[in-house]
């Protein structure tokens, strides 16, 4: 387990909604949305209401399964993120964003990390003719509003959830871009803390949570290696194998809370791609003709909301950071 | 349901009588018993492939005079070791088997579907033998088919498997191919709350199918009834031309593009997305199977298993299954000599001790049985798999007895011969 959050489980729907804990995380999380709208608005981002289902979707990794649907008469699935579409978008608009619910059937095991949802929300930003530290630094920026406006209209909300606005400091203060650790040396932090794990996969829950805990303001890991992630994030041309993405990961053991990456555009290298993680080609046919015939490069991630919430409200589960939660495995209303 | 399959050019006779009667089996009827004079050519090797010119069965196993590795044995024991003395216990893929066998994939055709996959799947667990679940299955037969009469889905193999499975034995291995990974087998199964016991005994596995033994360089085909058709049309090609239109149709399937790059990218992604699974990869026998075995190795999968162009339980043109691709022997010798940390299986044609005992001298660690299963299975969905395995074991145990040797792993390439060869190790 990444954590020293105990796992815990809601309890029924009126119970959970009329809990001034509840309440109070949701107030908080109005905030977050409303902090991270506008700031994207200003810089000049467009919002479009994001697509929920489709013939392909994201892919993923680590095991999360997709769920079916049937869209007459043929397979559809249900988003477990627009990625896809986040590409297709910005043939209209240079910058976008959407506010986005995801479905993802996650392996049972993550039911007690304390941050996995099947259901869940995330801000999907995409930027054409943006790098990897181009998209950074506008997730550092929504982070830091996010934070900023909470601690600053929010404080009842905090002291009701004990949640100490001082933990916020460092971040706060801070008055350059977060720290930036690689991939590679963040294994090999981990070794010489005594957890061996693969190196050439994502970093697993307890290794995170271990780099998690050792910070106290959010930093990026980058450069994760390939074999790590999906067809979309691109392989530096100049360096094989290593991919131009990050991940932003939560101090106090919160761990990720943002996935991105510069993304590949081009037909042959998508093609490749997708076959090195194991894709057939075929499904992608309406998003492969588009590449084909020409898509911008760019570059983009996604918040999770009820995790950037859980960390800002200091919550020991993300499930306390959603109306309705649904936990991995666990048959809910 | 017994009795609905035939092998021609495979040595069904032979195999259904083990299914039926066990350890008598293995030697020559036994009203013969003090009346017939046996010799080479006679009933000894029943399982030559048709017309005799299989590499694999033309050689022999030859027993030194000398051996160092008894009189090791001996001390050990204080007395003379019998064959009763050979440890066949093992590691295949990251699994622990008694045995140096393993039920390999038959996938969604008809032989398989006919309701043999839970009899062959029950007796495997039983045994506590790895057992391999084919592609094409869920997009097929399903995933969690009710029909737990036919066991046709997927999670009805593997309640029959797990139901009878001893307590840190054996372990499942279940393929995807590149098309069906649109039905997100591995995913359905990582999520699902029946795998999990195995799961959580690391007794489950992923197998990479990189392509056909019977049919190197095409994808799957199975015969399917037009309805069934029409409901896979988004799924797989079809070809009407060979029915002409008819009741039937074939299914054709693309093995996926590969190259040494997306192979090891495929089997890091696994590892990355499934940590608590083994990772298994199944080549064809490629005329490059030696690069695509390290390539795989490298890159950190469990086992690797080569089929052998020996035929199979799936629909193949004839003219692969007589011409196309390399003889299992042939894998093993381009193969060649691997380190013990490399998990080698084979399959093709298994279902005697010579053949496979050969398979382990020549590299692999565990053999596959695949038609020979479906057939004893066939003549006994209760006993038959465990009849003929227990034939199977019994002769392996004599069989490197015989070479002064009492474990798999210490046989090597000195105990075969192959005639018309200069010397011994000549495959290397």
């Amino acid at each position: 387990m990444s954590s020293q959050f105990a796992p815990s489980r809601p309890g029924t729907p009126p119970e959970h909604l009329k809990s001034p804990v509840t309440q109070s995380v949701l107030r908080i999380q109005n905030q977050i949305v409303q902090a991270a709208r506008e700031l994207l608005l200003e810089q000049g981002f467009v919002e479009l209401l994001p697509p929920i289902i489709g013939p392909v979707t994201d892919p993923g990794g680590r095991g999360a399964k997709q769920v079916d649907i049937d869209f007459y008469g043929n397979r559809y699935k249900l988003m477990t993120s627009a990625i896809l579409y986040k590409q297709a978008s910005l043939l209209a608009f240079d910058k976008i964003f959407y506010v986005a619910p995801n479905v993802r059937l996650e392996p049972l095991e993550t039911a007690d990390t304390g941050r996995h949802l099947a259901e869940f929300h995330q801000f999907d930003v995409e930027i054409a003719g943006a790098s990897q530290q181009d998209a950074m630094r506008v997730a550092q920026d929504i982070v830091t509003a996010a934070v900023a406006r909470v601690v600053r209209t929010m404080g009842s909300e905090l002291e009701i959830l004990g949640r100490d606005p001082d933990a916020f400091a460092p971040l706060l203060n801070k008055t350059g871009a977060f720290e930036q650790i690689s991939h590679t040396d963040a294994m090999e932090d981990l070794v010489r803390l005594g957890h061996e794990q693969n190196h050439d996969a994502e970093i697993d829950w307890e290794g995170e949570g271990i780099l998690s805990h050792k910070s106290d303001s959010p930093f990026f890991i980058i450069d994760y290696p390939k074999g790590s992630r999906g067809f979309y994030d691109r392989e530096d041309p100049e360096r094989p194998e290593v991919l131009r993405n990050f991940d932003l990961i939560a101090p106090e053991g919160y761990g990720e809370l943002i996935s991105g990456s510069e993304r590949e555009y081009d037909y042959a290298r998508i093609i490749a791609r997708m076959r090195e993680t194991g894709e057939n080609p075929a499904k992608y046919e309406w998003y492969l003709k588009m590449v084909r015939d020409g898509i911008p490069s760019s570059s983009g991630f996604g918040i999770g909301i009820e995790r950037l919430t859980r960390y800002v409200a200091g919550l020991d589960s993300v499930w306390k950071a959603t109306a309705f939660p649904k936990i991995p495995g666990v048959v809910s209303p | 349901m017994t009795g609905v399959l035939s092998a021609p050019g495979f040595p069904e006779a032979s195999i259904r009588s083990r299914a039926r009667d066990g350890a008598r089996g293995v030697f020559p009827p036994m009203d013969g018993y003090g009346l017939t004079l046996f010799g080479a050519g006679g009933v000894s090797r029943p399982g030559t492939a048709e017309g005799g010119t299989d590499p694999l069965d033309a050689m022999r196993l030859v027993p030194p005079v000398f051996m160092p590795q008894r009189l090791e044995m001996l001390t050990e024991l204080a007395r003379e070791p019998l064959y009763g003395d050979v440890a066949l216990d093992t590691e295949i893929g990251g699994f622990r088997s008694p045995l140096p066998f393993y039920v390999s994939a038959f996938g969604s055709t008809q032989v398989s579907s006919s309701g043999l996959g839970l009899a062959v799947s029950r007796q495997a667990g039983r045994l506590g033998i790895p057992l391999v679940i084919g592609e094409n299955v869920v997009p097929t037969n399903g995933y969690a088919d009710s029909s737990e009469q036919t066991g046709n889905g997927m999670l009805a193999r593997l309640r029959a498997y797990e139901s009878e499975l001893p307590d840190g034995l054996g372990g499942m291995a279940f393929q995807q191919s590149t098309e069906d990974a649109d039905a997100e087998v591995w995913n359905l199964l990582y999520s699902d709350p029946g795998a999990q016991p195995l799961l959580e005994s690391g007794r489950l596995a992923f197998e990479l199918k990189v392509g056909q033994g019977a049919k190197p360089g095409l994808g799957g085909m199975t015969v399917l009834q037009r309805a069934t058709a029409d409901r896979l049309a988004g799924q797989y090609s079809t070809d009407e031309s060979v029915f002409d239109g008819g009741e039937q149709v074939l299914r054709c399937s693309s093995p996926g593009t590969f190259t040494a790059e997306i192979l090891r990218q495929q089997i890091r992604f696994m590892r990355n997305n499934y940590p608590r699974a083994r990772v298994w990869v199944k080549l064809p026998p490629g005329r490059d199977i030696h690069d695509a075995a390290q390539v795989a190795w490298a890159s950190g999968a469990d086992s690797v298993t080569v089929d052998g162009a020996e035929g199979g339980s799936g629909w193949a043109p004839s003219s692969f299954l007589d011409q196309v691709g390399l003889p299992l022997a042939e894998c093993l010798r381009r193969l060649g000599s691997q380190p013990r940390s490399h998990c080698l299986l084979v399959s093709g044609r298994m279902w005697e001790g010579a053949r496979a005992v050969k398979s382990l001298a020549l590299g692999a660690r565990a053999v596959g049985l695949g038609r020979a299963a479906l057939l004893a299975a066939d003549e006994d969905p209760e006993e038959g798999l465990a009849r003929l395995v227990a034939c199977l074991a019994l002769e392996t145990r004599m069989l490197i007895s015989s070479l002064g040797k009492y474990r798999p792993a210490a046989l090597d390439q000195d105990d075969v011969w192959l005639p018309g060869a200069t010397g011994l190790g000549h495959l290397a």
